[in-house]
């Protein structure tokens, strides 16, 4: 119902917005219908009606008015497709919405392991490719972006810190409501015939794309509000709403992972914002921001780019460091190690990610004198990057190791991150990366620390989290068969491809020279027995989520907070606010205890 | 078991997963030392940036095995533990994180960022080119024009052997990049600005026998990009002559 009076809302919206530019347009003496300005200008408005519609109205804005807002009666499933502001619902939205946006890239990419399983052009034209692998990393980029920090940043930090929702839960629906539009704007760009530029979008290419280019950069900019909204949420959340004792440094390793992603975030997005908001500006209005001809500057577009895109990789995989960690913790019942290395590690990483934008730029004609100083912060990265697998294998060593479904996903995360890692050093060494830039070795790094760092995390959270989210066991027989499989597929695809980028395969491209067929034919093997690895996943996720076995409150025997309520949790988490004692970590130690979570009434002392 | 047993216990894991660490990173020297990473290369910058690679190589082979090896010897360990059994309440270790954190920092200052500096200079050096080529790039093909003897060609670069080469490259309408595989040298044509990058060829050769003796577009430029690309051709100083002259076709 909801959705329907959003949809209302839109349209009109885009009708308000398009009349006013088709009359500021023809008062400028110009032709009044031009699709291009016109639905740009109109996005914002479409984008107000379909928020106001969906829910913002009627549960939120009446009030700004002095009128009542309408009662929220939605129960059962039907909270999940409206305006609900509790954030346990909102982060299973997340998971669900993003995971469909997950598989639907995937198959993208089973496409263009099709049409590069042989040499010469034989499945679709080098255009339909270029849309494909355009969308297809367009739409991995949003998912690595937003899916762990929406769904278990949602679900799980305010529990984890003792709070009973966010600080601004109506903010919260708000975000991700705004994430509609985006897979709206994405299927604008498909049907128009997409856009050949890659997720990168770089000007003037971008700026001379087709109309699929410019609903590419609505969409964009549109995640990007609401990774800002949802940032300013969790950041608030996490400095105002830690229950009584739950200090800086008691904090669950996950919660600083996700506070440090979100400050991140909170910085940095904007500027793919505007560089989105840029291309349109020159694509609509006649600016020349990226028009050399004019006096702009196409490289103008990369530094803003890679403003947001480098710190853009530590949001997608300061997250799964954190589930790693914490999993490595639970799963060797050992308290983890180096704890305030990690924290520093977090933030050292949040530091340096803001000075080492410009090593995707060696190749790009900036000046020489920028080079040496940004190989240098890059390689620097190495450094706390390195304190989270000290802090790993100090937690590993000695301990009591259950090899379950999550643990295997977050021994998954370090093997994958450290091939991911040890190939950006290279990638950072401007000689090296000098020949390897924009080649299958870039492709197969990048694919290292997002796919196996960030996405198996992101399944390591989901195999985790998935009893307390639904009150359901996943099936470990099912899960592990997974994991193994994934795991294989993945290394299969993908340590393949660094040994085609050596041998000089550039990327994004539909056809390639004879000698690297056989090469291709192995990686796009590879690629189909990844593909079917997540048909598993899913028939294991629907399938438990609707008849698994009820799951216990405490599966894993895990401390932190989430663990300690039903699981799923009551609507307002805790019976009573819990007084924080010590860390989540005191394994080993008969006399820790994390929380009290009934301190007004009888005294059930979460012990370890 | 005593603390004093267990302690014991304990120093030999560390003994084994010591020695183990060096028989592994041993065999994995070797096994990198006896692959051929880099296709063909025929040109100064060529082995510049190969030994910059194969250097890389040989550190990281030390860091991946020490992962593997201690993280493998933890789960060997640790395996079959059960819910309600604790691993030891250790939160920290000063020697380790200290030896870590003062190894992974000279690691990262002394032997990647240092070698990285010299490496670009090596290939910033001999600035004086012996020749000028301008290269222009335009969706989707290459243009090479001499500019000493007004020669332009398309189709196949032709390239001295044993001189120092400067390209002078610019585009019209989007980015492209000049990418050279067996001259490991990349540079964008940037719309509005001339950029340059430096090559010696140092063997003879063309496209024909070697896949990597080609120019080939390396930043997406729209739907040709695949296909823009050009043969090169490394001639000897004479040769070279010749066909400037009109000659050599
Ligand atoms: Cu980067
Ligand atoms: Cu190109």
């Amino acid at each position: 119902m909801n959705i329907l009076r959003g949809l209302v809302g839109g349209a009109l919206g885009y009708v308000v917005g398009a009349g006013l530019m088709m009359a500021i347009r023809s008062s400028a003496g110009g032709r009044a219908w031009e699709v291009e300005s016109v639905t740009a200008g109109a996005w914002l408005f479409a984008l107000s009606g379909w928020l106001l519609g969906v829910g913002v109205w009627r549960y939120w804005a009446r009030g700004w008015f002095g009128r009542d807002v309408a009662p929220y009666t939605a129960t059962g499933g039907r909270r999940y497709l409206d305006f609900d502001t509790d954030h346990k619902v909102i982060g299973i939205q997340y998971l669900v919405t993003f995971l469909g946006m997950f598989f639907m890239a995937g198959l993208f990419a089973m496409l263009m392991r099709w049409e590069l399983m042989g040499n010469g052009e034989d499945i679709v034209g080098p255009d339909q490719y270029n849309s494909i692998m355009s969308l297809h990393g367009t739409m991995m980029v949003f998912v690595a972006v937003a899916a762990t920090v929406g769904a278990f940043g949602n679900y799980v930090v305010p529990i984890m810190i003792g709070a009973d929702d966010m600080a601004f839960p109506k903010l919260n629906a708000m975000s991700y409501w705004l994430v509609p539009p985006v897979l709206i704007a994405l299927t604008a760009s498909f049907l128009a015939g997409g856009y050949d530029t890659g997720w990168t979008g770089y000007a003037p290419l971008s700026v001379q794309s087709d109309v699929g280019g410019l609903f590419f950069n609505l969409a964009f900019f549109t995640l990007g509000l609401s990774s800002i909204v949802g940032a300013i949420n969790i950041v608030v959340t996490v400095v105002t709403m830690r229950a009584e004792g739950m200090t800086w440094t008691r904090m669950p390793i996950f919660v600083w992972s996700i506070f440090v992603t979100a400050i991140l975030s909170f910085i940095f997005t904007q500027f793919i914002g505007l560089a989105m908001l840029m291309v349109v500006l020159d694509r609509t209005a006649g600016t020349i921001f990226f028009d050399p001809a004019a006096g702009g500057s196409p490289l103008l577009y990369q530094h803003v780019f890679w403003f947001y895109s480098h710190p853009a990789v530590y949001i997608m995989i300061l997250p799964a460091f954190g589930i790693t960690l914490e999993l490595v913790s639970t799963f060797t019942r050992k308290p983890l190690f180096g704890y305030k290395w990690a924290v520093g590690a977090l933030l050292g990483i949040m530091s340096l990610s803001a000075v080492v934008w410009a090593h995707h730029m060696f190749t790009s004609g900036m000046a020489e004198a920028l080079r040496k100083p940004f190989l240098a912060s890059t390689e620097l990265i190495s450094i706390p990057t390195g304190l989270i697998f000290l802090c790993a294998l100090g937690t590993l060593w000695l301990g009591k190791i259950r090899f379950e479904v999550p643990m295997l996903f977050a021994l998954g995360v370090l093997f994958n991150f450290l091939i991911g890692g040890i190939t950006g050093v290279f990638l950072a060494d401007v000689p090296v990366d000098i020949q390897l830039q924009d080649t299958y070795f870039v492709v197969a790094h990048f694919h290292y620390v997002i796919l196996g760092g960030g996405i198996f995390g992101l399944f390591g959270a989901t195999y985790y989290w998935f009893p307390k989210m639904t009150g359901r066991s996943m099936s470990d027989r099912l899960g592990k068969v997974h994991f193994w499989w994934m795991m294989i597929g993945f290394n299969a695809t993908f340590l393949p491809m660094f040994i085609l980028g050596m041998q000089g395969m550039n990327r994004r491209v539909a056809d390639y020279s004879p000698d690297l067929e056989s090469a291709n034919f192995a990686v796009s093997m590879g690629g189909f027995f990844l593909g079917t690895s997540f048909v598993i996943f899913l028939f294991n996720f629907i399938w438990s989520w609707a008849r698994g076995p009820a799951a216990p409150a405490d599966p894993w025997g895990s401390l932190t907070l989430e663990w300690q309520i039903p699981s799923p949790p009551p609507h307002e988490n805790f019976t009573s606010p819990p007084l924080v004692l010590s860390d989540p970590y005191g394994y080993g130690d008969p006399d820790s205890v994390h929380a009290d979570l009934a301190r007004d009434g009888a005294k059930t002392v979460v012990e370890k | 078991m005593s603390g004093d047993e267990s302690k014991k216990a304990n120093t030999r894991w560390v003994v084994m997963t010591g020695l183990l660490w060096v028989v592994a990173t041993v065999l994995g020297e070797l096994a990198v030392a006896a692959i051929e990473w880099h296709p063909f290369g025929a040109s100064r910058e060529a082995r510049i940036t190969d030994d910059a690679f194969d250097l890389l190589m040989v550190l990281s082979v030390p860091v991946i095995s020490f992962v593997l090896v201690m993280g493998g010897v933890a789960l060997v360990r640790g395996r079959g533990g059960v819910i309600d059994e604790d691993g030891p309440p250790v939160r920290s270790h000063r020697l380790f994180i200290g030896g870590w954190v003062v190894l992974t920092s000279a690691l990262a200052v002394l032997v990647i960022i240092t070698p990285g500096f010299s490496g670009l200079d090596e290939l910033r050096a001999e600035p004086v080119p012996d020749l000028v080529i301008d290269v222009h790039a335009e969706r989707w093909n290459w243009v090479y024009t001499y500019p000493e003897s007004g020669r332009e060609t398309q189709g196949e670069l032709v390239l001295p052997v044993d001189q120092r080469i400067m390209f002078r490259i610019s585009s019209t309408d989007v980015i492209h990049s000049f990418w050279i595989p067996a001259f490991r040298i990349k540079q964008d044509a940037v719309p509005g600005q001339i950029t340059t990058t430096m090559v010696t060829p140092e063997a003879l050769g063309e496209f024909d026998n070697a896949d990597e003796l080609r120019v080939q577009c390396a930043e997406l430029c729209g739907v040709g990009h695949a296909r823009m690309w050009t043969g090169v051709r490394v001639v000897t100083e004479a040769e070279f002559e010749e066909w400037l002259a009109g000659a050599g076709g």
